[in-house]
């Protein structure tokens, strides 16, 4: 079966000669359609970069990176930015809502960059925010929910333009545990619905709720396995 | 991303940052408001000069001793007056068709007294029909006539002001009063004429112009009026004028003046004036213009964070670029609106004191001007946000 992600030998290299830091060290991996994977990691890992080259947000130093089987690490800045409209949802730990911007406009946004007109957009984002259940927040302001609340918005913004893979980057990392817990459960609700969610943390107990935990150190994976 | 978004895009961003964007069109709405208020003022004032030429008499050719130049190239004559009371004379025995009236005038500065006052007035030296053909009469008392002219009487009569300033209560009909120490005997009192061009015209003295000749001693006039039959026959009149002048003068000996050539020399550089405060307020526009890039600048960091999610959720450079490019546009171009609404009412208000006028090209160019300023003052920060890293700039705090 094709793999959704196909990382080969990714390497990514800050800096040069004395400044140099090796981020990602000739990474492989492959995740399939409909999984839940958990990257874990201490600080500097390497995590993060991981995420942002497998998320288009960043290119590799070296290595070829497939989405959905498109060679996709030697693309341009304009192609990269259509696969992140199109194809790539993402939740940050600070949610990065749109500040004083309602809850509606806030989800639309990815659909501004992909010519979806106003109309069509509102029905789309409404839809969305039902879904993660904020369908009496519409119209409120990010200042105006809680945190729970601003990562659900972030969820339906992720999730409004159906794309193939969702990265989130320590998604609970600014939550209280019962908060983390309805976006884990969210998390895991999209994941039965059929969709294919990365996530990087570095709880555990957050880990755990995945279906596959991959450990990574000094830019390598050091363990990858299923939960049962 | 079409046109229309990218607006609404910036309309919305606008709206949302609504005091930062009122600072940032500050500077444009000040610069336009100058520039509209400080041509009006300068269009003002070229109606008010027109004004008072109108006043004068459009049917009015003047001859002045020497080559006098009006406009910019101008100096003062550079030959001595060789226009004399003969070549007056031969002037209005060959007057021909289209002149009415030949009028020398001799014109100097004398103290005027009376019992202990004294004051510093124009003395005017005209023919006895200047009255009549410049429409003014006595208030109290009469004017010269011919006779008195021909029989070079001592008999003056005196504007308002000096009247008031010699005379106090007095009357001064029947009384006499010293030009440069002789007596001359106040035969009338010149009605009002207020001010011509800031000059007080009822502060003088006219009497027959063969008695200022006598105390003068003066063989040259200081000028000639002519005045035509009508405005249309002006041309042929002029004609004429140089014919009769240039039998015994050459072309440096004198200029003759029309009324129109006077009011356009006044006009052009009066325009150069008002072009030039606009100049002034066109600074304060530059300064507006770097007023937007900084607060643009601010706001790219400041939203830093804003461009980095757009940039993740599929916004090309290009997009950011054209978001920040439409912002800066559309908030100079709405406070150039505001300037030129601002300098309209400021010119309104000024309108009680000078017929101030806002021209349409005063408008145009405080919309023209506004919005080029945004477009190049917008540039260098849009730039900026559109070339920022996606996770550099979602990092940022």
């Amino acid at each position: 079966m094709k793999a959704l992600i196909d990382a080969q030998n990714i390497s990514k290299i800050y800096g040069e000669d004395s400044n140099r830091t090796v981020a990602l060290d000739g990474l492989n991996l492959r995740i399939n359609k409909g999984e839940f994977v958990a990257i874990i990691g201490p600080s500097g890992s390497g995590k993060s970069t991981l995420m942002h080259i497998l998320g288009c947000l960043d290119r590799p130093t070296s290595g070829k990176y497939f989405l959905e089987g498109k060679l996709v690490s030697n693309l341009g800045e304009n192609e990269l930015a259509r696969i992140r409209n199109e194809q790539i949802g993402f939740v940050f730990q600070a949610f990065n809502l749109l500040p004083r911007t309602k809850s509606i406009k806030n989800v639309e946004l990815p659909l501004i960059y992909s010519k979806v007109k106003q109309g069509e957009r509102e029905t789309r984002a409404r839809l969305m925010l039902e879904a993660v259940g904020l369908s009496d927040k519409l119209n409120s302001l990010p200042s105006q929910l809680s945190g729970g609340q601003m990562q659900r918005v972030a969820i339906a913004r992720a999730l409004v333009n159906k794309p193939l893979v969702i990265f989130a980057d320590e998604p609970t990392g600014n939550l209280d545990s019962k908060a983390s817990q309805e976006i884990i459960e969210i998390f895991k609700k999209l994941n039965r619905e059929g969709r294919t969610i990365v996530m990087i943390t570095h709880e555990k107990e957050v880990a755990g709720k995945a279906k596959r935990i991959i450990a990574i150190r000094d830019g390598k994976i050091v363990s990858d396995r299923r939960v049962k | 991303m079409d046109i229309l978004e990218t607006i609404k895009l910036a309309l919305e961003a606008i709206k949302i940052n609504k005091l930062r964007s009122i600072l940032t069109a500050l500077g444009i709405i000040i610069g336009v408001a100058s520039i509209v208020l400080l041509i009006s003022i300068g269009t003002g004032l070229s109606n008010y000069v027109s004004g008072e030429f109108a006043k004068l008499g459009a049917n009015s050719i003047f001859v002045l001793p020497g080559r006098v130049q009006v406009g910019p190239q101008g100096g003062p004559p550079r030959s001595i007056n060789k226009i004399t009371f003969d070549i007056a004379e031969r002037l209005d025995r060959e007057k021909g068709p289209y002149i009415t009236e030949i009028s020398p005038l001799i014109q100097l500065s004398v103290t005027a007294g009376y019992k202990g006052q004294s004051k510093v007035t124009t003395l005017a030296g005209t023919k006895s029909t200047y009255f009549a053909s410049s429409g003014i009469m006595a208030a109290e008392g009469r004017v010269y006539s011919d006779r008195d002219d021909t029989a070079s009487r001592k008999v003056v009569v005196i504007g308002k002001t000096l009247a008031a300033d010699l005379f106090k209560n007095d009357t001064p009909v029947g009384k006499t009063i010293l030009l440069s120490k002789k007596p001359f005997s106040v035969i009338g009192v010149l009605a009002p004429q207020g001010n011509a061009g800031g000059v007080d015209i009822d502060n003088q003295v006219l009497m027959p112009l063969s008695t200022a000749r006598k105390l003068t001693g003066a063989n040259q006039v200081n000028s000639i009026l002519v005045r035509t039959v009508s405005t249309k026959e002006m041309a042929l009149a002029k004609a004429q004028v140089e014919k009769v002048l240039k039998r015994t003068l050459t072309e440096d000996d004198f200029t003759i003046l029309t009324q129109e050539q006077l009011l356009s020399s006044i006009l052009s550089i009066l325009s150069v004036l008002t072009m030039a405060l606009g100049g002034i307020a066109a600074i304060s526009l530059v300064v507006g213009g770097v007023g937007i890039s900084n607060i643009m600048l601010v706001s790219v960091t400041e939203r830093t964070r804003e461009i980095g999610l757009r940039k993740a959720v599929g916004a090309r450079p290009r997009d950011i670029l054209g978001q920040f490019l439409v912002e800066a546009v559309i908030l100079s171009v709405f406070g150039g609106v505001i300037g030129i609404t601002i300098g309209f009412l400021g010119s309104l208000a000024l309108s009680n004191f000078l017929k101030t006028a806002v021209p349409l090209w005063a408008v145009l160019l405080g919309i023209g001007f506004s919005s080029t300023v945004g477009i190049i003052f917008g540039v260098a920060p849009a730039i900026r946000a559109s070339r920022l890293e996606p996770i550099v700039a979602l990092k940022h705090e």
